[in-house]
């Protein structure tokens, strides 16, 4: 049993700090992703569960010790490194053994060892080769396994698929997920990529800053998120935005946009929307809350608006439109649409139950 | 058709050996044709005032069989080569203390380094007066410690002139070793350290399975400097020793130098310079063998 848990846990370089008193805690086998822009401290926050940076204060505990003071190998974790940090004068299987050698374990259970994770890794054919004579995605491998073979309590993970091409990025990041599946194990990963974060994630953890801005699963952190920056972070094309005033009319509640127009409050959001009134607000709108449909706007579930295309970039299964809305570019997300170009009227009805409401100031979800 | 790329391919022929040919003729010039030349005369009895005779293995014989200075010259420049490591491993030191983040780890550096662009023969003149019986700073350190009673003439006592004239040829090649070591350090990625650290290895084992054996293609790099240097310290040693004394620091280089133009006679000095010639091809062969493939160790791209 060996969960994670990081009591405000701060780092400072000189006079900066950069990571501010973090609270964090990953259950037994639970796989958690650090997920944010570069800079935000999530590298810095693994390497100092690795024992690789010193914590300036908190404390870090594994299993049920604090490991403040120990060595990074007495944490009993293994780690796979961005640029794969394979030893380069060694064979494949000397990189996956050197760990149990220093460890002293007899030879014949270390070739057991390496023999079993590279079954499970498929690296098997590659044992006697030297890491240059390897493709990206097999030195990939060959640095998990240099992890699985410690049989380690926790496995960190580096931006582990940030230097490999997008086709296998996704086919490592699939394999990576059915390995947590195979080794039960508890794993901490970072990436900047939140389509990683999102795939392979039990809960993630969005950092910005040094600071955690919100922790939770990737259903909670995509449909729930607590401020525009989770909201703008999580999601491809990122969510649209648009600057508003809550007004109160004839019809009931509704957005007032900086053109003057106007998108009413479905009925049930009014009581918890109601409040804000008069306002500065920013409106969020995911690409696929704009539907084509002629669904019948009841109680202000829905808003109908007609803009002029202007981009269209079509991905094949989608194609994104983009167009202006009350002075802000907007994308949406259709089925592929023949035939309609740059200059077009899109007919759109926008389901408002799925909007989110942000304060202007704080930048905080109401 | 044929014939027409079969033009053009001339037309680069003449080109290429166009261009080859002022290079060609000065290598033909003053390498190819001394070294025959040398070749020949080593076989010859050859003096200015006669006509040369053929003298067959004579020469060899005398220098193999009944030349002690001969003798003497050889295990001196083999001395001198075997040194190499010795410097090598105060410049790894170095190099590691000045990789490590101190501060102002960039005026060491600099400091280190600088003794390799002096001129050899300054450097010379500077070690010839640190060593000095009278007024060198050795002997005034080790009078005024009380050490010693009087000054050592270390440059003028057969059993130290040596290991002096080494000590002032490795202090002036060191800075360069350092460099090439440094650049070796700090071209293995320093997660491999952190990867190291994970999987158990203290400080040591660090250096001896991870830092040795990527810096071994510099190390190799310094040793074939070292090599070179020990058959081309002419300039240092004829500064500060002349060779002597008694030929206590007579190199191979110094010696054919002293046969031929101080004693004129330039077919026994080719004989020499013929043995110089083809130990140094030896060891240039055994070196490569010994690098034997694993040059290329460090990972690129």
């Amino acid at each position: 049993m060996a969960g994670v848990e990081l009591r405000k846990v701060a780092k400072r370089f000189g006079d900066i700090e950069v990571v501010h008193g973090i609270d964090l805690v990953v259950r037994h086998n639970e796989f958690v992703v650090l997920v944010g822009p570069s800079g935000c401290g999530k590298s810095t926050v693994l390497r100092m569960i690795a024992g690789l940076e010193e914590i300036t204060s908190g404390e870090i505990v594994i299993g049920d010790k604090v490991i403040n003071e120990l060595a990074p190998k007495d944490r009993d974790i293994a780690m796979v490194f961005q640029d794969y940090a394979l030893y380069p004068h060694l064979t494949v299987f000397k990189n996956l053994s050197f760990g149990l050698e220093m460890q002293k374990i007899p030879a014949a259970e270390i070739r057991e060892r390496v023999e079993a994770a590279a079954n499970i890794l498929n690296i098997t054919d590659f044992l006697e080769r030297k890491p240059r004579q390897l493709s990206g995605g097999q030195r990939q491998r060959v640095a998990m396994g240099r992890a699985i073979v410690r049989r380690p309590n926790v496995f960190l993970f580096d931006e582990p698929l940030s230097n490999l091409d997008a086709k296998l990025r996704t086919q490592m990041r699939t394999e990576i997920k059915k390995l947590h599946e195979t080794v039960k194990t508890t794993v901490i990963y970072v990436t900047h990529d939140q389509v990683e974060a999102m795939t392979l994630a039990e809960r993630i953890v969005v950092m910005r800053d040094g600071y955690v801005r919100q922790i939770g699963s990737p259903d909670e952190v995509y449909n729930r998120p607590n401020s525009i920056f989770v909201a703008g972070f999580i999601g491809a094309p990122t969510m649209n935005f648009i600057a508003c005033r809550l007004t109160e009319g004839p019809q009931g509640l509704s957005l007032t946009l900086q053109d003057g127009s106007a998108l009413p409050i479905p009925a049930e959001l009014a009581e918890r929307y109601g409040p804000q009134k008069n306002r500065d607000l920013v409106l969020g709108l995911r690409p696929e809350v704009f539907h084509q449909d002629e669904a019948p706007v009841v109680n202000g579930s829905r808003a109908r608006i007609a803009p002029t295309i202007g981009v269209v970039e079509p991905l094949g299964s989608d194609t994104l439109f983009f167009f202006d809305l009350a002075g802000t570019e907007v994308v949406v997300r259709m089925p592929p649409l023949v035939g309609l170009r740059r200059g077009d009227t899109l007919p759109l009805t926008i389901d408002m139950g799925k909007m989110h409401l942000f304060d202007a100031a704080t930048e905080q979800v109401l | 058709m044929a014939f027409a790329i079969r033009r053009k391919r001339t037309r680069e022929l003449l080109l290429i050996w166009f261009f080859l040919a002022p290079s060609l003729l000065i290598f033909l010039l003053y390498r190819i044709i001394p070294l025959l030349w040398n070749g020949v005369l080593s076989f010859e009895f050859w003096s200015p005032y006669k006509p040369a005779e053929f003298a067959g293995l004579y020469h060899y014989e005398e220098m193999l069989l009944y030349d002690d200075v001969f003798w003497q010259a050889f295990w001196n420049t083999a001395i001198f080569m075997a040194s190499a490591p010795i410097g090598i491993l105060i410049a790894l030191l170095v190099a590691i203390l000045v990789d490590t983040p101190i501060r102002g780890r960039n005026v060491y550096r600099t400091i280190v380094f600088m003794s390799y662009p002096v001129m050899t023969v300054a450097v010379g003149i500077i070690w010839q007066w640190l060593y000095n019986e009278k007024v060198g700073l050795f002997n005034y350190v080790l009078v005024s410690l009380g050490i010693v009673e009087q000054g050592i003439p270390f440059l003028e006592t057969a059993s130290l002139a040596l290991p002096a004239v080494i000590v002032a040829s490795i202090w002036q090649v060191l800075g360069f070793y350092m460099i090439i070591l440094l650049t070796g350090l700090q071209n293995i990625q320093p997660s491999l350290y952190e990867a190291a650290a994970i999987d158990g290895a203290n400080a040591w084992m660090r250096f001896r399975r991870i830092t040795l054996p990527l810096l071994r293609p510099s190390i190799f790099l310094c040793f074939v400097i070292g090599i070179i240097n020990s058959f081309t310290n002419f300039d240092l040693i004829y500064v500060m020793t002349d060779g002597g004394p008694s030929h206590a620091t007579e190199l191979l280089v110094t010696y054919i130098y002293r046969v031929a133009f101080k004693l004129a006679q330039f077919d026994y000095a080719a004989a020499l310079t013929i043995v110089n010639f083809l130990f140094f091809v030896f060891l240039a062969w055994l070196a490569n063998r010994l690098a034997g493939g694993e040059v290329g160790a460090v990972e690129t791209g």
